[in-house]
């Protein structure tokens, strides 16, 4: 194990990113801070900048608009960084993959590390997620 | 005029976590002039429900917006249902109902949360969220999951709510009830909160009839509109309560009402599981055989105010024009009112005020563009602003 | 069920305000209600101010949003107003022609409608006379000019 994996074992600073999203991941991801699933115990938490993050979550379709934001998102983010897509949106494009606005699935605009389907998958299914990932780094 | 520095606010939002993109102009502290600007969000849901048919349209506009994802389904279903002229089952109506409050209170609940983290209580944020919880396993038990519902089809409902459901339920209700008590009591009697709120953000009722605004906006300025009594759909005629007003248009009257329609939600859940016993089990679904050509327009009262759809069908099955307008369409520009002339701290929890929703408005989410130049404060930092200034009037009046 | 309208002091039902109207404004094509508790008007574009003012600040009327449509005849603009004492829809048409469909803008009137103005702008390309603020409002910057996501290819099929 490597420092950088080391690092990653504890204390991760997340960074939420809606790339235009129906709000239900948003919402559960905020779910997992509360006091029923209270995520803060393993030392996660939300935070207000890119530069801080351990883990970029991406909840929402990439639309056309917020492509060029993303892509500078993840380019401000300390590497290595690891990116997970919340929900059906981001994985697939989901319900919304045959609007106009659709500017593509998250992995063909920036790597993704990790997916969690559901719409919108459950606070447990997105800490399983985080889990599978951790062990395997 | 003096010289005007831009503050812009977001594209992270100062409530919570969509995108959107403020600019305030301001004169020293004074906010002066407003600028929005949109379309992180736009995914093209009226395109994308001209290619499903009916009945698939109903998943999609339920994934319009996560919270409110009662209320479109309702006003969609209301609009097709007056096109087919079909008349609904009782029991489906209840239900509907049921449903359509529950997601009242769970989005309400919601909203004080957010509100409190705002203005840097915490506490209630915490609070707010963890009562919210069983009315979330509610939804689950009756529904299958906690958000997206899919209870609605196309002349009822897909799901029956059984005895023990409606006792559960029941029970459910009561201990929201005594929390709600609680929040209130936090809320309403609290001296920090009152100097913060009372009298900031102000919209009078004139202000309200410009832009259009609605739901509990439009209510908190003495504007006593609410589709569930002027239009009424599903079981909202067979029931008593009432509409909440009071007429002071600031951020305090708002929570307030929002505080208060809860009280009324939860009554008009029990009395309709009281008259589900009288219907017969199972009868939830009306058989609608087509949809005729035509034009419907259906409405319904959404937690932040009135949702519209309007569709229009040319006989085939699926909609050739479907329209929605979400509510902070229309409350969202009330903005420009409420916050200029208020101070920049004051700024964040008048825009948290009408419970924005950016994905009902834009039917589409997200910007990070700190760097054009401009950037003088972030959202996180406006925030601590607010929190600061709860925290000197804490000081002041030693609490 | 009888909808009493109240309307320059007096109560009317649904036909007598029909009839009024049309009495007031006689430039109006027809006026039919359709379904329950939706009216809806059919006007040349040139009075749509004229009897928006009167709806929306004599009669007091909720403004509530702005449909537009690409049709077989022509681009059709729906403005719905709400008439919240009686819960009733009251919507106003205008039609537009394919080739180069302008209407004036309604934002002197009712604030509230820059918004939804500048979207009938950016998805059907309908050119909005003298507004405040034609920006582009929900589209990519990077969104080609000229190019409409509402416009139909197939007009006589309605798709």
């Amino acid at each position: 194990m490597g420092f950088k994996e080391k690092c990653f074992k504890k204390s991760l600073w997340v960074f939420h990113l809606s790339a235009g999203s129906c709000n239900n991941c948003d919402i559960e991801i905020l779910d997992l801070l509360t006091p029923k699933y209270d995520v803060e115990r393993f030392g996660m938490k939300l935070v207000g900048s890119i530069r801080h993050a351990d883990v970029l979550l991406v909840t929402g379709i990439v639309t056309k608009k917020t492509l060029p934001r993303v892509l500078e998102v993840y380019n401000q983010a300390p590497k290595p960084i690891v990116v997970i897509a919340i929900g059906a949106c981001p994985c697939t494009g989901g319900i919304f993959a045959s609007g106009y606005n659709f500017a593509g699935p998250l992995d063909k605009v920036i790597p993704v590390d990790a997916y969690v389907p559901g719409c919108p998958p459950k606070p447990e299914a997105m800490l399983a997620g985080v889990v599978k990932l951790l062990n395997k780094k | 005029m003096g010289k005007k520095t831009v503050v812009p606010i977001g594209p992270y939002h100062p409530l919570l976590e969509e995108p959107e993109f403020f600019k305030l102009y301001c004169d020293g502290e004074t906010v002066v002039d407003m600028e929005w600007e949109t379309g992180y969000n736009h995914r093209g849901i009226e395109k994308i429900c001209e290619s499903k048919t009916f009945e698939q349209v109903f998943y999609v506009v339920e994934r319009i917006c996560g919270i409110c994802s009662t209320s479109h389904p309702f006003a969609y279903a209301n609009a097709v249902e007056s096109i087919a002229k079909v008349e609904i089952p009782v029991r489906a109506k209840l239900i509907r109902s049921i449903v359509g409050e529950l997601e009242r209170i769970h989005s309400h609940l919601l909203w004080v949360g957010l509100a409190g983290h705002f203005l840097g209580y915490n506490t209630v944020f915490m609070w707010a969220w963890k009562y919210r919880e069983p009315v979330l396993d509610m939804f689950e038990i009756i529904t299958g999951n906690r958000n997206s519902y899919a209870m609605f089809t196309i002349g009822g409902v897909r799901r029956d709510i059984s005895a023990e459901q409606a006792t559960q339920l029941l029970k459910v209700l009561d201990d929201v009830k005594i929390k709600t008590d609680l929040l209130v009591g936090a809320v309403m009697d609290d001296p920090v909160l009152h100097a913060r709120l009372k009298g900031v953000g102000i919209l009078t009722a004139k202000d309200i009839h410009d832009f259009g605004a609605v739901g509990p906006t439009a209510r908190a300025s003495g504007v006593d509109i609410d589709v569930r009594r002027d239009d009424p759909y599903a079981a909202y005629d067979m029931i008593k309560w009432k509409v909440i007003t009071t007429p002071e248009g600031d951020v305090f009257a708002k929570a307030k009402v929002r505080l208060l329609e809860m009280y009324e939600s939860i009554s008009i859940i029990q009395q309709c599981l009281e008259l589900l016993k009288k219907e017969k089990v199972g009868d939830i679904k009306a058989k609608v055989k087509e949809i005729p050509a035509g034009i419907g327009i259906g409405h319904a009262e959404a937690p932040r105010g009135e949702v519209f759809h309007f569709v229009k069908s040319d006989g085939s099955n699926s909609p050739v024009r479907h329209k929605i307008r979400a509510p902070s369409y229309t409350c969202i520009p009330t903005f420009r009112r409420s916050c200029i002339g208020g101070t920049i701290s004051d700024a964040a929890i008048a825009t948290a005020a009408v419970d924005p929703c950016y994905c009902c408005t834009e039917r589409m989410t997200q910007v990070y563009d700190h760097r054009t130049g401009k950037r003088l404060m972030n959202a996180e930092e406006l925030i601590k602003l607010s929190q600061q200034k709860t925290e000197e009037i804490r000081k002041k009046i030693k609490v | 069920m009888q909808y009493k309208f109240k309307v320059e002091g007096k109560y009317m039902n649904i036909e007598e305000y029909i009839t009024n109207i049309q009495k007031k404004f006689p430039e109006i094509i027809k006026a039919e209600v359709v379904n329950t508790k939706r009216l809806f008007v059919f006007i040349p574009k040139d009075i749509l101010l004229k009897i928006t003012d009167y709806w929306f600040n004599e009669l007091g009327y909720r403004y509530v949003i702005v449909t537009a449509m690409d049709s077989k005849e022509g681009f059709e603009v729906i403005y719905h107003y709400s008439d919240d004492a009686t819960g009733w829809m009251m919507n106003l048409n205008v039609l537009l022609p394919h080739e180069n469909p302008e209407v004036e803008s309604v934002t002197p009137v009712v604030y509230g409608i820059e918004w939804i103005e500048r979207e009938i702008m950016d998805l059907l390309g309908i050119k909005v006379l003298n507004h405040p603020k034609p920006k582009r409002f929900l589209l990519a910057e990077s969104w080609p000019e000229g190019e409409y996501p509402l416009r139909r290819k197939n007009r006589q099929e309605n798709r």
